[in-house]
């Protein structure tokens, strides 16, 4: 690895924390410049700790940490945004963490990853703000596109063929939308509608802001959100932990407080 | 470590034992261990039975969930208590925390939180026993003590959503400075929430 000096300055998203010992806790935080990393806060589970609200899962702090033999330290935190829009509201919160735990296992440690970090803040900004939820899906498909597992959605993932404006299969084996002739060999799939399909284009290049505009009723939103979970779960060869809070969350009853009252 | 050639095989096994606990090293589980070796048998015999004493003799109140000898509980036993009243807390050693407090209604106790990432959902924890509490009508109002982290706030609203259908009254702790805290250092929800429910004086 490379020279490090003994500490150093940072900014960075807490993406998870886990707890050690009497009063430490781990943070897992995806900085500005370096990607993601450990590092341990001591003492930080006491009222007293200094820097406790600022190491809060879902906060942008600015860090000052001292290198360690094994892990770094913290000694220092402070809060840039709190997303108390974020924290305050559960589907809101729930559509965070799911997230924070898509960035730090699609991620590897120490590697800068400037255009992931900006989109990280976009998506908690665009959450914070009371934008729809639908803007996770955003999320999904250009998180996937830094990390080398863009959605081909343009012609067939296998034959490069043009598709019809119909239904379509979406195969993640095949890393995206498959022709009729290509289906046998492509794997498993998911039907997937033109509306959908537009969508998902879309959400390669708009902005934030205009995705979030985008009107996506309950079932467009259901069969994106399936549909994104599918190529996400084959990239990941697993289940990612908090969707399935997402979707418990998403079978409550309604909430009463006025900032989910538009989410849709 | 434990197998070191020529440790004795049960003093291996306790080294072991020991070795699982939380915070104790390789180089801490055979001091103990050769501690436990030195020790009066007596006392040594108090340890293990106290241990077994724990894991026989302990079970979870029927009602609340927190530990306890007797089910259900002395606090579930209280007449005096308020039954109306439900203080949810993560841990047992929470109880021992809001008892001094004066607080004098009734416990539930969830065996933890919410942790989306870990895998800890509401079936991980006690969710499912406190909304059947609620069926019996008796419960008014459900007084959120969580811990105020991430976790404990993303509880305290699920458990919210949960029961406010139930006509069920929940209430969260006040949120704000503890004290002898420093408002330089002080994090800006806290700060934020502190000047919310400031108050007269």
């Amino acid at each position: 690895m490379a020279e490090r000096p003994r500490t150093y300055k940072t900014e960075g998203v807490v993406l998870r924390r886990r707890n050690i010992g009497e009063a430490d806790s781990i943070f897992t935080v995806f900085s500005e410049d370096q990607g993601k990393f450990d590092a341990v806060a001591k003492g930080v589970r006491k009222a007293r700790s200094h820097m406790r609200g600022h190491l809060e899962p879902l906060t942008r702090s600015r860090f000052l940490i001292a290198q360690g033999s094994s892990l770094d330290v913290f000694t220092q935190a402070e809060t840039i945004t709190a997303y108390r829009g974020v924290r305050e509201d559960l589907d809101r919160g729930a559509e965070a963490i799911y997230c924070a735990e898509l960035v730090d296992r699609l991620t590897v440690e120490r590697q800068e990853h400037r255009d992931v970090y900006e989109l990280l803040l976009d998506e908690l900004d665009a959450l914070d703000a009371g934008c729809p939820l639908h803007v996770t899906r955003l999320f999904e498909v250009r998180l996937l596109a830094m990390l080398g597992f863009e959605l081909q959605v343009d012609g067939c993932a296998t034959c490069g063929s043009r598709l019809a404006e119909e239904d379509q299969l979406l195969a993640p084996a095949a890393g995206g939308l498959v022709c009729p002739s290509c289906r046998a060999g492509a794997g498993a799939g998911r039907r997937i509608s033109p509306r959908a399909i537009k969508v998902l284009r879309f959400a390669r290049d708009a902005s934030m802001e205009r995705f979030a505009g985008l009107r996506v009723d309950a079932g467009l939103g259901r069969e994106l959100h399936l549909a994104l979970a599918d190529v996400i779960r084959a990239v990941l060869e697993r289940e990612v932990n908090a969707g399935r809070f997402v979707e418990q969350v998403a079978r409550l009853p309604a909430s009463h407080s006025v900032t989910s009252r538009d989410v849709q | 470590m434990a197998n070191t050639p020529g440790t004795p095989e049960p003093i291996s096994r306790l080294i072991e034992a020991f070795h699982k606990l939380p915070g104790i090293g390789p180089k801490s589980a055979q001091r103990l261990s050769y501690h436990v070796l030195r020790m009066p048998e007596e006392q040594a015999l108090a340890l293990a039975t106290a241990i077994m004493d724990v894991k026989r003799r302990i079970v979870l109140c029927s009602v609340c969930m927190n530990i306890t000898e007797a089910d259900p509980c002395a606090y579930c036993q209280d007449s005096r208590r308020d039954r109306t009243l439900v203080c949810v807390v993560e841990e047992p050693l929470d109880i021992v925390a809001v008892e001094r407090t004066g607080f004098r209604g009734m416990y539930h106790v969830l065996h933890g939180v919410l942790n989306p990432i870990d895998g800890i959902g509401p079936e991980e924890i006690r969710v499912r026993e406190l909304l059947e509490r609620l069926k019996a009508g008796e419960i008014r109002e459900i007084i959120m003590a969580t811990n105020q982290s991430l976790e404990g706030e993303a509880t305290a609203m699920y458990i919210q959503r949960l029961a406010g259908p139930a006509g069920v009254r929940v209430t969260r702790l006040a949120r704000g400075l503890p004290s002898g805290a420093d408002l330089e250092y002080t994090d800006d929800v806290t700060l934020a929430r502190a000047f919310e429910g400031r108050q007269e004086i």
